[in-house]
């Protein structure tokens, strides 16, 4: 008798524990198909034909999958000229010659005076770091008419210096995330490194930096999508097609086939795929840097 | 002896302050170069009439440009604009608190879960405002092309003062929620299971345990969320920018910035443009502190 109350009452918890899963699975799924109808819809359709595309007639899926779309994304140049570049293919060159070199120094920089910040004494520190942070809290708005003028002045508007310039000096959130790296290493290790007579910067170089490998490959991817994904920064500065990056390509691309969705479809698709690709072999490394960078604050 | 090791002493404390000085330096110089000295050159520009993009010729002429943008329904529109847009941000951190809370139960699959809500956050503002525009698209678009009633008109959601901005809602809640979740899984995660050990033994349930516990254990992280959201919010250009390049139907699509940029690029009014930056950084700084004010009212920090 008890142990039939008990196990119907064992019964009935493992079923509310089986509703209440499932609703906790149903609102997940349903979570997911949200974010990504919207992305396999575009997939779809750049498959279709640009005839397809603009049926009124709407139909799910292409009669026959096309390739047509891509050929364009990956074919497409401005000009008439003969061996140019495709827009799409030189809009990633100038992407990665303009962000990789500022990601990279810029990392090292921010890497560096995290370590001052984080393990040395110097007059000052306290203040340059209350200045740092204040940086963060600057809206970067302010900034861009008297940049702009001064960049113009300095001859560097329709060049990329200014995107890649500024970025060389290092982040100020990279610097915050950085200390908070190696504020976590003890000192006795340094301690140890100078006995054995290793000057601060050989201490930072041979011992810092490789301690934080992980932590600065989680900065440095995201501050390279960052920079991959950046629109405003080049449609402000670039102006000649020639050193458009990937995302002015994509922009001015879909302008001209407005009217021939699949192709436009393709290029954003054609434009995404780096970044998703990064995301997904390095995805540790990527939510962990966000994740950290947003919780100390 | 003694002496010689504390003058050794000092020498190498000496050297560390100007290791230490030189090393640290290069975020300061650069937010020196390309931040402060911008800034400064920002606040004389907004009180002076600027011809083009020099200085040349240019005058001071007090408060005019302040006035100016003041004195344009424009610009009020443009805040009205944006702060509507920036609705999201909100819809964002209360969608991406119920799903971290869900992630945190024990079930299987939630690092699959957890990649897919992320994505959106790792593709280009381009790509994607080009993917929206073609999904509200009147003619072609996918809800138009799904919903549209036989012989009705398709919806021109782009076209519609009235329709333009909620889109954009719509997309920034798609687009914007990864961010929040991943945040609010970090920061649930660091609750401490103490913590609900203690309510359950004074016989709290569970959404009693989350209203007194899970939430004032994560409010710095929701707070966070609400000040870089909003911030962020009140600066957005590129999407509405990218949908239509002329400002939209009625210009609801023409945000602070980029009434800012209009002014700036298209009309060479740099004095003007500086005016209205700094008019949007003080809107910022003011929400920023009622922001820090009322957080001390709901954002435990212990």
């Amino acid at each position: 008798m008890i142990n039939d109350v008990l196990t119907n009452k064992n019964k009935s918890a493992r079923t509310s524990k089986a509703i209440s899963n499932f609703c906790i699975y149903l609102v997940l799924v349903l979570f997911a198909i949200w974010i990504l109808a919207p992305f396999s819809m575009v997939v779809i359709t750049s498959f279709k034909t640009r005839k397809e595309a603009s049926d009124p007639e709407f139909k799910f899926f292409p009669e026959k999958w096309s390739f047509e779309a891509y050929k364009d994304v990956f074919t497409y140049v401005a000009g008439v000229e003969e061996n140019e570049i495709p827009v799409m293919l030189r809009g990633f060159i100038n992407t990665l010659i303009i962000v990789l070199p500022p990601t990279i120094i810029g990392l090292f920089m921010s890497a560096m005076s995290a370590y001052a910040f984080a393990k040395l004494r110097f007059k000052g520190k306290n203040w340059l770091f209350s200045l740092l942070l204040l940086t963060m809290m600057i809206p970067g708005t302010i900034m861009l008419t008297p940049s702009y003028m001064i960049y113009d002045m300095l001859g560097w508007v329709d060049t990329p210096l200014p995107l890649m310039i500024p970025g060389m000096f290092g982040s100020a959130t990279c610097v915050f995330f950085m200390r908070q790296f190696y504020s976590g290493i003890p000192d006795s290790l340094i301690e140890a490194a100078k006995l054995d007579g290793m000057g601060y910067f050989k201490i930072f170089w041979k011992i810092m930096v490789p301690l934080s490998v992980p932590a600065l490959f989680a900065q440095g991817i995201l501050g390279f999508i960052g920079g991959y994904n950046d629109y405003f920064g080049p449609y402000l500065y670039l102006h000649d097609p020639e050193w458009y990056t990937l995302q002015l390509a994509l922009t001015s691309f879909s302008g001209t086939y407005s009217i021939n969705i699949p192709t436009v479809m393709a290029g954003a698709i054609v434009a995404i795929i780096p970044a998703l690709a990064i995301y997904v072999v390095a995805q540790k490394y990527f939510i962990e840097g966000i994740a950290t960078s947003g919780m100390k604050l | 002896m003694f002496l010689d090791k504390v003058y050794s002493k000092k020498k190498k404390t000496k050297k560390e302050g100007i290791l230490g000085l030189l090393l640290s330096l290069g975020p300061v110089v650069g937010f020196l170069l390309f931040g402060l000295v911008p800034m400064i050159l920002a606040i004389f520009m907004s009180f002076m009439h600027i011809e083009g993009f020099s200085f040349e010729g240019s005058s001071f002429n007090g408060l005019d440009n302040y006035k100016e943008v003041l004195n344009d329904p424009l610009f009020w529109k443009s805040i009205g604009n944006t702060l509507k847009m920036s609705i999201s941000t909100f819809i964002n951190i209360v969608l991406a608190l119920i799903i971290a809370f869900l992630l945190t139960k024990n079930i299987r699959g939630k690092k699959v879960f957890r990649t897919i809500y992320f994505i959106p956050y790792v593709c280009s503002v381009a790509a994607l405002t080009i993917m929206w525009k073609w999904i509200f698209n009147t003619n072609y678009g996918l809800i138009n092309g799904l919903f549209t009633p036989e012989g009705q008109d398709p919806i021109d959601w782009w076209g519609r003062a009235d329709t333009f901005i909620p889109c954009l809602i719509i997309m920034g809640v798609w687009s914007g929620t990864g961010y929040g979740i991943i945040l609010y899984s970090a920061a649930l995660t660091n609750v401490k299971g103490a913590l609900y050990e203690a309510a359950r033994v004074d016989g709290a349930n569970g959404l009693q345990c989350f209203f007194n516990v899970t939430l004032p254990a994560i409010s710095p992280t929701s707070f966070y969320l609400l000040l870089t959201g909003l911030i962020g919010a009140l600066q957005e250009f590129a999407r509405p920018q990218i949908i239509s390049g002329t400002g939209g139907p009625d210009n609801v699509g023409v945000t602070v910035v980029f009434y800012l940029y209009r002014n700036a690029f298209q009309y060479y009014n740099m004095g003007v443009a500086s005016a209205t930056a700094w008019l949007l950084a003080i809107l910022i700084v003011f929400l920023t502190i009622i922001n820090f004010t009322v957080s001390k009212l709901w954002v435990s920090y212990d």
